[in-house]
């Protein structure tokens, strides 16, 4: 008899969340037709009026699709972009992984090396390093290496500085029966910190993937000829919000499948380990 | 998700052994001597003409022109519109994202309906809406008013709706079966558990909220630190640039530092635990 509530128990969450969706969606759609000025005008009079906004300003979920399927499906414009974005991305967040790994385990394993670069961390931490942004374009001029390097100097620094935290929170147990043992440095770390660091580096390599994207849409605001970011700016200054909404929601997209990817490595290089019950 | 990022970590605490105190006295030495080291390299290749002045400027260019900066009314001006946007962005963010993060925190149902709202602004980076912000409020201190409040508010509604979710539930079990109330459980023991996580959100927000004025500034601005150091760039004003770099260092250190006090002062009534 009371399956059906069970079923909404059960499903509550879902439910929830994409009535909400809709809801919004609607709302969202509506402002754009009209709907809400004219079902309120016999009520309100002439304020209703300001319940209809121009969809060149906010777009609405239809013109958004409909401009989503042209640029994927019929002209097909937006792989350009999307190519021209994951290259410098691609190359960004390499370089990133290519620094910060071994400056991070550097300064975990070295005390004398961390004293070093703390400082210089913990500043370029605290700087928003988009800043630097002028800068670059001034040394490497606005083609695909500036890009890249804002890229690099906006995912480096969770890197280096989760790198370096893994190093610092191995088990000294472990190393301590390894070294009485005789191990030397080298195979401490290929059997010990290495594997140990492994979810310190994934966790950092998810937010790499979130501060890559803004470097991907503020390192094209500087003229480039095209990528998403680029294109998210001319439809802007060109008031096509619709293609601005696919562009960001394409960007959503990836990132959402980047850490998704990650996750599931972290799952199975997980495995391994035994299951602690508390 | 927001992980702190600490570097203090092993900084000496409470009575330092002579051990301690001869490291601390390391770490300020090799960490300072770097530093300097770095500037008077730095210095070397612009005097030297290896690299031209121009492109990488130089410590002493960059302090004269700051100083020259300082007496400048445009730049008290740039600085208090920048100060401006980020005080009333951030301002917005937290007097929101606090409430909102204790209200889904304890309501399921209400984190079920505004989960996926939360959730999608989350995974996308908020200053790809910066064109769409321009066009809804213009190229005036408004449009970085909301990437700022956009960039600051996630972090802070993240941070304090797990801090709630995280709260011991022995000790509600026990508040329960000593029939306290719900108010009284909510301020005397899931308020006070949540500080911690609310303040992580606070940094990681008060960093997103830098990174929106300068982003917003760079995009589209008639002043502001940031509009300094993108007209100074297309100027070749390779000083000026980096002072304004400075500038907003300072504003990251400074606001983290002053969180960090403030932290502390609420969580004195902790027992210490060494």
């Amino acid at each position: 008899m009371c399956t059906e509530r069970n079923v909404y128990l059960r499903h509550e969450r879902a439910i929830r969340g994409t009535v909400m969706v809709l809801l919004f969606l609607v709302a969202w759609e509506g402002l754009a037709r009209g709907w809400w000025a004219d079902a309120l005008r016999p009520l309100l009079g002439e304020p209703a009026e300001r319940l209809q906004l121009k969809p060149i300003f906010i777009s609405s979920p239809t013109l958004v699709a409909a401009s989503a399927f042209r640029m994927f499906f019929v002209t097909g414009e937006i792989w350009r972009d999307l190519a021209w974005s994951s290259l410098g991305y691609g190359l960004g967040l390499a370089l990133a992984i290519a620094i910060g790994i071994p400056l991070g385990l550097a300064a975990g394993w070295y005390r004398r090396f961390a004293y070093a670069i703390d400082p210089i961390l913990s500043a370029l931490n605290a700087t928003p390093q988009v800043a630097f942004l002028p800068l670059i374009v001034v040394w490497v001029g606005t083609g695909l290496s500036a890009r890249v390097l804002i890229i690099v100097l906006l995912a480096v620094l969770p890197i280096a500085i989760n790198a370096r935290a893994a190093v610092r929170t191995t088990d000294p147990r472990l190393i301590r029966v390894a070294a009485s043992f005789g191990a030397r440095d080298w195979r401490l770390f290929l059997t010990i910190i290495l594997p140990s660091a492994v979810p310190f580096l994934l966790a950092a390599l998810r937010i790499a993937i979130g501060r890559g994207m803004i470097g991907v849409v503020v390192g094209e605001v500087y003229g480039s000829a095209a990528g998403i970011g680029a294109m998210i700016n001319q439809a802007g200054s060109r008031f096509q919000t619709d293609k601005v909404f696919v562009g960001v929601l394409t960007i959503l997209a990836a990132g959402m499948i980047l850490v998704e990817i990650v996750q599931r490595i972290e799952r199975r290089v997980e495995a391994w380990r035994p299951q602690v019950e508390v | 998700m927001a992980v702190p990022i600490d570097l203090k970590q092993d900084a000496p605490q409470g009575r330092a052994s002579p051990a301690e105190s001869g490291r601390a006295h390391e770490r300020l030495i090799i960490g300072g001597g770097t530093l300097i080291a770095l500037l008077l390299l730095w210095e070397g290749f612009a005097r030297s003409g290896l690299i031209d002045p121009l492109f990488i400027s130089s410590p002493t260019r960059v302090a004269q022109t700051g100083w020259g900066l300082l007496q400048d009314s445009d730049f008290w001006n740039d600085l208090g519109v920048s100060g401006t946007e980020f005080l009333f962005g951030y301002g917005m963010a937290v007097a929101v994202a606090i409430p909102l993060g204790l209200a889904i925190g304890l309501s399921r149902r209400l984190q079920y309906m505004l989960s996926p709202f939360v959730d999608t602004l989350n995974a996308v980076p908020r200053v790809t809406l910066l064109p769409l912000i321009v066009i809804w409020s213009g190229i005036g201190i408004w449009s970085k008013v909301v990437v700022v409040f956009l960039g600051a508010v996630i972090p802070i509604l993240i941070n304090t709706q797990s801090g709630v979710k995280a709260c011991e539930a022995r000790f509600i079990q026990v508040a329960r079966s000593f029939s306290a109330s719900r108010f009284k459980i909510f301020s005397s023991i899931i308020l006070p558990g949540t500080v911690p996580f609310v303040f992580t959100g606070l940094k990681y927000g008060a960093g997103r909220a830098l990174l929106g004025v300068v982003v917003g500034e760079l995009y589209a601005s008639t002043a502001g630190i940031g509009h300094m150091i993108a007209a100074a760039g297309n100027t070749l004003q390779t000083d000026v640039v980096f002072f304004g770099v400075l500038i907003f260092m300072l504003a990251g250190l400074v606001t983290v530092a002053l969180l960090d006090r403030c932290e502390q002062q609420f969580e004195r009534w902790r027992p210490d635990v060494h």
